[in-house]
Formats: C-alpha cells, sequence, structure tokens
C-alpha cells in the first residue's frame, strides 16, 4: 500500500505538486493569521501561545510564498545519491491533491463553523455541573497552608459597598480544601462570570450557576469553574450565559454528602464582556 | 453533525491547530535544512567505536539532528543503507521523536500548570530508555531477522563491496558534498521545498489526529464516553490512552498539546501516551514496512506497549496520588 501511495505522488508534475502544498501552507497561515489580527485568538488560546501562533503563520506565510514563487525554478540540493537510489527531497507518500483536500477542508470547514464558544451540552461536559473534588495532593497541599483572613483582606480588593473582589477560581477550590473553607466562609465577596440555569438540586428554583472557563494552553483543555448562586427567592431575570457581577457571603454547605461552593447572592448586575476570558492557573 | 456540534469541533479542532501548527513549522524546517545541507555520513562520525557506547550515543542524537517521527524513518532508511549499525540505528529512529529540543519545548509549554518539568523529564528519560533498549537487544539479533530482505541483502552487499574497494571515492556513497560550484540559492530553494514537503506530510497526519481529537474531547465522537470511563482506572487508562495514541498518529513535536487537552486522566496515563506515540502509531507501522520486518515490528509494537504499560501502572499506584497532580 506504501508503494501505491507513493507512485501515486510521484506521477504528479513536480512543479503542480509544489504549488499544490504552498497553497496549503497558505491556507494554514491566512486562516491563523486572520484569526491573530481579528482579534479572535483570545478565544482559543492562552496569552502565551497567541505570539507563537502568530510566528508560526508568518513562517507559514514565508514557507508557502517563497516555494509558489519559485516552484518553477531548477534547484540542486548540492549532494549526490547513493546508485539506485531516487533523487527525490520532494517525494511524498500521499497524492498531492489528497494531501491538499486533507489539509485545507477541515481547516476551512471548522473556520467557518466556529461561533468562539462551546454549546451548553460541552460546556456540561467540561464540568460545568461538576462540583470540585477534595484536594488528592496531600504532599503539594502541606507545602503551602491556607492564608489568614487578615492576609486574604490585605491581598484582595474592596468594592466601594464593602466586598472583597475574587476570581472564580479561588471560590471553586476552596471546596476542595477544608482550610480555606475555614477561613473563607462567611467572607463578604464579589466576582464575575457567565450566568446559567442550575440543573442539580435546584427544587426551589431559586439558584443560578455561575461560571468562567478555566484556560490552560488552549480551549481544548479549558474546563468550566462553577459556583453556586443562591438567591433565597425567583433569581432576577439576566441574560442566559451573559456576564454578571455578583455579591454576597460565601458558604460551603454539605448537600448530598458533597461540598458544594455557594454564594448567597444580595447584589447581581450584568456585566460588561471582559477583553478575554484569560483565566490561568498561574 | 448537528449545528452545535459543528460549533463545538471547530472550536476544538482549530485551538489545537492554532496551538500546534508553529511546533511543527519549526520542526520540518529543521528537517529539511538537515536534508539538504547535512551529508550523509555526518552522523556515524559521531558515534563512538564500541557498539554499547554507539548505542547509547545514538538514543541522544536527537538533541543534535531533531528530527520527528515521521522524518526519521526515511533517515534511517537511508542512514542503514550506508552502513550505520542497525541498533544505533534504531535506537536514533525510537528516541530522536522524543528525546529533541523541539518535543521538550512543546512538552513543556503544553503542559504548563500540570507539572511542566517532570512531564518534559519524564518523557525524554522513558523514551530514551526504551530506545537504547531496543537498540541494545537488536544489535544481538542477525539483521536478516530485523531488516526488509532487500535492505538487508543491499546492507550485506555494500559491506562486502567496502572490504574489497575501499573508498575508491566515486562520489555516489561517500556522502559529502562534491558540488562546491552549486548555487547556494539553489539548495536554499531545494530546502525550503523539503521543508514544505515535510509540513504537508506531517501536516495531513497531524489534521487527521487534531479532528479525531476534537471530536472525543467535545464528546461527539462515539466512545468518548467510554475513554472517559476509563480515565480513572489506574490499569486501563494507561492503555486506552497509548491505543488513542496509536490511532491518532501524532507528531510528536505537537502530541502534547493534546494530551494536555486529557483533563480527566492520570499523568502517568498521559505519559504512556507521549511516550508510546511516537514510537508507534498506525502510520508509523506504515513508515516502519519500508525498512522493517512486519514480524519485527509486531514484536517490538507489543514489547514497548507491554514495558510503559508497566511503568505507567507502577507510577500510579506508587508515587501518582502523591506528588504531581
Amino acid at each position: 500500500m506504501g508503494d501505491m501511495v507513493r507512485k501515486g505522488g510521484a506521477a504528479m508534475s513536480p512543479v503542480i505538486r509544489r504549488i499544490l502544498f504552498s497553497l496549503a501552507v497558505l491556507l494554514w497561515a491566512a486562516v491563523i493569521l486572520y484569526f491573530y489580527q481579528s482579534g479572535r485568538i483570545v478565544k482559543y488560546l492562552a496569552p502565551d501561545f497567541r505570539l507563537i501562533a502568530m510566528a508560526g503563520g508568518l513562517g507559514l506565510a514565508v514557507l508557502g510564498l517563497f516555494n509558489l514563487l519559485t516552484a518553477f525554478r531548477e534547484a540542486d540540493c548540492g549532494h549526490d545519491h547513493g546508485e539506485g537510489e531516487e533523487h527525490d527531497h520532494e517525494g511524498s507518500d500521499m497524492s498531492p491533491l489528497a494531501s491538499l483536500i486533507l489539509m485545507t477542508l477541515p481547516v476551512g470547514f471548522s473556520a467557518m463553523w466556529t461561533q468562539d464558544g462551546f454549546s451548553q451540552a460541552t460546556l456540561a461536559r467540561k464540568g460545568l455541573y461538576e462540583d470540585a473534588q477534595p484536594a488528592d495532593t496531600p504532599f503539594l497541599a502541606s507545602a503551602f497552608p491556607a492564608p489568614t483572613r487578615e492576609e486574604i483582606e490585605n491581598t484582595h480588593s474592596k468594592t466601594a459597598d464593602g466586598y472583597l473582589q475574587f476570581s472564580l477560581m479561588e471560590l471553586f477550590f476552596a471546596t476542595g480544601d477544608r482550610e480555606l473553607q475555614d477561613v473563607m466562609g462567611g467572607l463578604q465577596v464579589e466576582a464575575e462570570g457567565r450566568i446559567v440555569e442550575e440543573k442539580n438540586d435546584n427544587p426551589n428554583g431559586t439558584r443560578m450557576r455561575l461560571y468562567r472557563m478555566f484556560m490552560t494552553c488552549c480551549v481544548a483543555d479549558s474546563r468550566a469553574i462553577p459556583i453556586i448562586l443562591e438567591f433565597g427567592k425567583e433569581p432576577p431575570l439576566l441574560p442566559d450565559n451573559g456576564w454578571v457581577k455578583v455579591a454576597g457571603t460565601m458558604r460551603f454547605p454539605e448537600e448530598n454528602g458533597t461540598l458544594k461552593a455557594v454564594l448567597e447572592v444580595t447584589r447581581a448586575t450584568a456585566a460588561d464582556v471582559p477583553p478575554e476570558e484569560k483565566f490561568l492557573r498561574r | 453533525m448537528n449545528a452545535d456540534a459543528q460549533q463545538d469541533f471547530a472550536l476544538a479542532f482549530l485551538s489545537i491547530l492554532f496551538e500546534g501548527a508553529p511546533f511543527i513549522l519549526l520542526g520540518t524546517l529543521i528537517s529539511g535544512f538537515i536534508d539538504i545541507y547535512l551529508p550523509a555520513g555526518t552522523m556515524d562520525r559521531f558515534l563512538p567505536k564500541n557498539r554499547n557506547l554507539a548505542i547509547l550515543v545514538s538514543g541522544l542524537l536527537g538533541a543534535v539532528f531533531p528530527v520527528c517521527e515521521c522524518a526519521v524513518v526515511p533517515v534511517i532508511r537511508r542512514l542503514v543503507g550506508k552502513g550505520l549499525p542497525l541498533g544505533c540505528a534504531l535506537a536514533y529512529m525510537l528516541a530522536a521523536p522524543i528525546v529533541n529540543p523541539i518535543t521538550a519545548l512543546s512538552t513543556w509549554k503544553a503542559f504548563q500548570g500540570q507539572a511542566p518539568w517532570a512531564m518534559t523529564g519524564g518523557r525524554m528519560l522513558l523514551g530514551y530508555l526504551i530506545a537504547v533498549g531496543v537498540g541494545l537487544i537488536v544489535s544481538r539479533i542477525a539483521m536478516h531477522r530485523v531488516l526488509r530482505k532487500s535492505i538487508a541483502d543491499k546492507v550485506e552487499a555494500d559491506s562486502a563491496k567496502k572490504e574489497h574497494q575501499h573508498h575508491d571515492h566515486d562520489h555516489s556513497c561517500c556522502g559529502h558534498d562534491h558540488s562546491h560550484e552549486k548555487a547556494n540559492d539553489s539548495r536554499l530553494i531545494a530546502a525550503m521545498r523539503s521543508a514544505q514537503k515535510d509540513f504537508v506530510d506531517v501536516g495531513v497526519y497531524f489534521t487527521i489526529g487534531v479532528a479525531i481529537t476534537a471530536l472525543f474531547n467535545t464528546g461527539i465522537a462515539p466512545g468518548a464516553i467510554w475513554l472517559d470511563s476509563l480515565a480513572g482506572n489506574p490499569a486501563a487508562a494507561p492503555a486506552a490512552l497509548m491505543a488513542l495514541a496509536f490511532i491518532l498518529s501524532l507528531c510528536s513535536t505537537s502530541d502534547a498539546f493534546i494530551a494536555a487537552t486529557l483533563a480527566k486522566f492520570t499523568w502517568s496515563a498521559k505519559l504512556a501516551f507521549l511516550v508510546f506515540g511516537p514510537m508507534l502509531d498506525v502510520k508509523l507501522i506504515f513508515l516502519y514496512q519500508t525498512v522493517l520486518r512486519r514480524k519485527f515490528i509486531l514484536v517490538m509494537a507489543l514489547s514497548v506497549f507491554a514495558f510503559i504499560w508497566v511503568v505507567a501502572v507502577a507510577w500510579e499506584i506508587w508515587f501518582g496520588k502523591v506528588v504531581l497532580p
């Protein structure tokens, strides 16, 4: 089979093969550079990777253009080959046309289909309705003791009405750490995130869920970081999956044998979409 | 595929592609320039005369001649044909895609926040040990049991010829450059063409691998939930991810970006994915058959699979819950 495809690839004129390969490379370059230039790249990659992606896009553009513009020129590799060996540095295992199709169609269709966000079903799969697990790295946990309440107040700014501003990640991961719960339980906090319907244990319809995506490298590795919002009454009308700022008292109750991060809400208002959903571990 | 599934697939697919493409480009640019500018006999001259020592050094040559697994097979085919000892060739073939700076950099970058140094170091070390182990075993096996008959015959014939004609300098096999008058820009064009060809070869398999990964990542692929159900099982998880690595056929320069997305799996299962994948996958089975006997490939595949599985399971049982996430 390998020999067959190799012969299939070799049968095409080298010039046409170079042009097809260049087109495939240039399409990748165009898509990467478009997403970078349009700013949409922030939805796909963590900050560290965006410049690398841009450099890769430029590099691909140079490679593709160089080979396209020199496709008709003769080139010599400058060394001799053994007797009976093919003097060919461009022969491929696959037909160039098949390579072009395989490299361009998925990228092209994906660029058309993407809406820069996951559906609710995939968000659920990525942990939207899961609670933080208790810490399973006792070695590391013991190396970093929980901060005191004074340290927390010194390291978090306060809103005008007296709430400490927390990131969702801090609130979420406190569920897995008993010492942190002791310190943070009862604190008046404000956090920002997207609000969605609460689908678990919500018989009175007084709860919603606040989440953000937690991206390490790219959005494919992202996880949802959710906490529960308890309004104590029917929640106010806020846009589904829209950005909100909520403030209230933090609690860590045990419900059905599981510890939950619950914010008893006293204030909830729609918020502007942040410039990017940067939410890294570091 | 409904509209939601299309949207999910597209987002995951593009994000992994954007992340991995620059690293593939870097690897293929280097391999393209090595292909044109590096004389074929250069690697032989780096190796010690002692057979075992030469194999140990061969396992590290990827640090000097970094190539991914797609590029290394044609290189090995040529080098074996020119008399590079078989044990050295296999040690280099299996180690180079893992023990090289590009793979190290991409692994370290991909695992930011997930013990990057441990994953990078563990991957290099385990990959090196397996490659050298295979090389040492192969160096004690008759060539005809390892190499394809046509290649083994050619190596033996060349070897016999060399004994009678000690370097007749006919410029056909000495491997160094006898074309000093050839213009530099001509070689640059050849190098860029070679790099582009390598990029497309790898890019095709990468695209397929990313597409399959995106389907699993977003739960669209049948079996994605079953795969997730194995994630917490210390014995089944490494085996499942090695099988996934075999099917995905990813490039070693970018597979770490996919492994890092397998959030439900343990650290050791991801390590198994990252060590096994560059040594054996669907595309490599085809490529290896251009050099090696099928029976040997099967035995090597099963042995490597079993060894990595034992290491991954042992790690998970003894250390997994203590030190690493």
